[in-house]
């Protein structure tokens, strides 16, 4: 069942179709990740969805509410952790999260109550007193996901919560997340970490010049790219190894869709229809690289993502 | 809405460069320039007596009449001595001397009036002014001949009535002086706040918040107005009582006054604060380079900083000038019109300007 329905959306600034006749739904309970490079329309299909901007044409459901007639109701709803860090300086950490959970309503004994879950939920409940300022960049991240949860939204919109953290707060953010969603909220994620969407969305979305280029699982979408493989070489390179002249080489050669190296391990994405191992692993040797092993995986998101935009993500 | 104007209240009061700038910033102006500029109250040098010799030669006999009252007017005030005098040369050559201050001739009809300048510069000034005075009161007298001359003859006499002294109950000084104009600077510097304190909200992204709660837009721009409210009465209450209590600044003379000065003064803050608040809505100009020059221009001109410095045909407009002109004439002479003129222009502008500045908000996307 359908949580969040986007129907055809449009939404143009002047000459400029941010989002051109976009189409997806969000499943109840899911999380739900967006993709996109930078200008892709995501930011503004966000806003759209969080009633922070109006559209032009097409339709916008939340839990079945049209956002148009409904956008009080919808507000309520709605959750957000956006990617800029938006809360108060001089406010200690306690502070910050009541006044945004006043906004939504709550009563003095419920506010002190839904701000002290929130804060303990991300990890915060021995910082209630600590103003912004005195913390670290990850403990911002986690008040500033504090702030878009304590009024216990159905819906909770996460753009780029990541940002700038330490893998251990990533981490303490990525499972906060899951259990958000276990405990029934919907989520929309969108991120440029293709590592974490793979972790934890439940269905993914690409979209591209505000369009939508691709939806479904990660095995869906995986499996839209089969006509590219990965093939790693593990080798061992030499002092004063070519490597530019090597790489050149083996790109310009028919079915080379890609050339990486590291650890010495080179990592090739390499056409299906034109399997062209052979004639690669023949100039291995012709550059004096020994072959330790080979090995072959199925196309990651991120192969995904560079053929079906024909960009990198960053 | 009461959250969000607790929340302006906490934010503003914790900021410690506001703490500085808006109230212990504008005492210590109070304390520096009431003293450091004291002698600007004094006068360079004293007058003193004024021996004028005087003729009359060819005027009309009302003209004679109004010369003869206005001489003998001038000797009640004890400082000024009048001769007259048919040989006009020597008197000349005795002003020339030194021996006299001043030759004043009254001639023809219609009077002309010659005067011959002794060698003292600051008697040479008040003999011209006082003359100055003469012409437009026999300007007057001219008028209403031409127009009613019963009114000259019916005419009791006023002297006692339109001169009056008045008992001002204490001696003021520049401390008093500057205890209103710094405290009108305050005032009309709250339009910053105004200004930046839609500004702050975007710079620091909270904006996106707000504005996705289920709270209406008209209720978040009056929260966010009235929530600066209670820091611009703290301000004017720290400014009037430490500069009353610790320095001996002077307000009005009683406490309904003073407390009708607090009330013009916190209108005028608020009025400023919601022109703040339509500045920072519409126009994308750092206030500190859009309004700041034009707010420190007008302070100049109107008096602020010094008493000395007013044009002529300028000064006098400005609003600046107004309202501290207001604030002197209750706090000295305890007259209240022009004070209640000030709140009530202030609360007009205020009305407009909150509900441009609503409607602007409802009406404005986030980029």
């Amino acid at each position: 069942m359908s949580y969040v329905a986007v129907e055809n959306l449009v939404k143009k600034y002047g000459d400029i179709t941010a989002v051109d006749h976009l189409s997806f739904t969000v499943s109840k309970g899911e999380i739900f990740g967006l993709l996109g490079p930078n200008g892709a329309g995501k930011s503004t299909t966000l806003n759209i969805i969080t009633t922070l901007t109006d559209f032009d044409k097409g339709k916008v459901t939340v839990d079945g509410l049209d956002i148009r007639e409904h956008k009080a109701e919808i507000k309520r709803l709605i959750g957000m952790v956006p990617q800029d860090i938006a809360i108060y300086d001089h406010l200690n950490a306690l502070e910050n999260v009541k006044f945004f959970a006043s906004l939504y309503g709550y009563g003095k004994s419920d506010l002190t109550r839904n701000a002290m879950e929130a804060l303990e939920f991300v990890g915060l409940s021995d910082k209630i007193k600590v103003k912004p300022k005195q913390m670290s960049g990850g403990m911002r991240r986690r008040l500033n996901i504090a702030c878009g949860i304590a009024h216990k939204p159905k819906l909770i919109v996460l753009d780029e919560p990541t940002v700038g953290v330490d893998a251990q707060s990533r981490e303490h953010i990525l499972n906060s997340i899951r259990l958000l969603r276990d405990r029934g909220a919907t989520v929309i994620y969108t991120s440029h970490y293709m590592q974490e969407v793979e972790q934890i969305c439940d269905r993914i979305s690409i979209i591209d010049k505000g369009q939508l280029i691709a939806c479904g699982t990660e095995t869906e979408l995986v499996s839209m790219v089969t006509d590219v493989q990965t093939v790693f070489i593990k080798t061992k390179i030499p002092i004063n190894f070519e490597k530019e002249t090597f790489e050149k080489k083996i790109k310009l050669m028919p079915g080379v869709k890609g050339i990486s190296e590291e650890d010495s391990v080179i990592k090739l994405d390499i056409s299906v229809e034109q399997n062209n191992i052979g004639h690669i692993i023949q100039e291995f040797i012709n550059f004096g690289l020994p072959i330790i092993s080979i090995k072959s995986e199925l196309p990651s998101l991120d192969t995904l993502f560079l053929t079906l935009t024909g960009r990198e993500l960053r | 809405m009461i959250q969000i104007i607790i929340k302006e209240t906490k934010e503003f009061l914790r900021d410690k460069s506001n703490i500085f700038f808006f109230f212990i910033f504008p005492v210590m102006l109070v304390f520096l320039l009431g003293n450091l500029l004291a002698n600007l109250d004094k006068a360079e040098e004293v007058i003193g007596e004024v021996r004028i010799h005087y003729g009359i030669e060819g005027i009309s006999d009302i003209d004679f009449v109004t010369v003869k009252e206005f001489i003998k007017g001038l000797e009640d005030r004890k400082n000024f001595f009048f001769n007259e005098t048919d040989d006009i040369a020597s008197s000349i050559d005795l002003a020339t001397d030194g021996g006299i201050d001043a030759v004043v001739l009254f001639k023809n009809d219609p009077m002309e009036i010659q005067i011959y300048e002794g060698t003292n510069r600051i008697k040479n000034r008040t003999v011209n002014s006082i003359m100055n005075g003469f012409t437009q009161l026999n300007k007057a007298v001219d008028i209403i001949i031409k127009n009613n001359k019963q009114a000259l003859i019916d005419q009791p006499n006023y002297e006692s009535d339109y001169i009056m002294h008045k008992d001002l109950g204490i001696k003021r000084t520049m401390l008093d002086y500057y205890a209103i104009t710094m405290m009108t600077m305050m005032c009309f510097m709250s339009i910053m706040i105004g200004a930046i304190c839609f500004m702050g909200e975007r710079q620091e992204k909270t904006i996106i918040r707000l504005r996705i709660a289920p709270i209406s837009r008209v209720k978040l721009f009056f929260g966010k107005i009235l929530g600066l409210l209670p820091q611009t009465l703290l301000q004017i209450l720290i400014l009037m009582v430490f500069s009353s209590l610790l320095f001996g600044a002077h307000y009005a003379l009683n406490l309904f006054d003073n407390i009708h000065l607090f009330f013009m003064f916190t209108v005028i803050s608020f009025t400023m604060i919601s022109l703040g608040a339509v500045y920072g809505l519409y126009i994308d100009v750092n206030p500190m380079a859009g309004i700041l020059p034009v707010l420190w221009l007008m302070m100049f001109f109107s008096g602020t900083y010094s008493k000395e410095i007013v044009i002529e045909g300028l000064s006098k407009y400005l609003p600046i000038y107004q309202v501290q002109e207001a604030a002197f004439d209750l706090t000295i002479f305890g007259r209240h019109q022009k004070a209640n003129t000030v709140i009530i222009v202030c609360l007009i502008i205020s009305l407009a300007a909150l509900v441009f500045g609503a409607m602007g908000f409802l009406r404005k996307e986030e980029k």
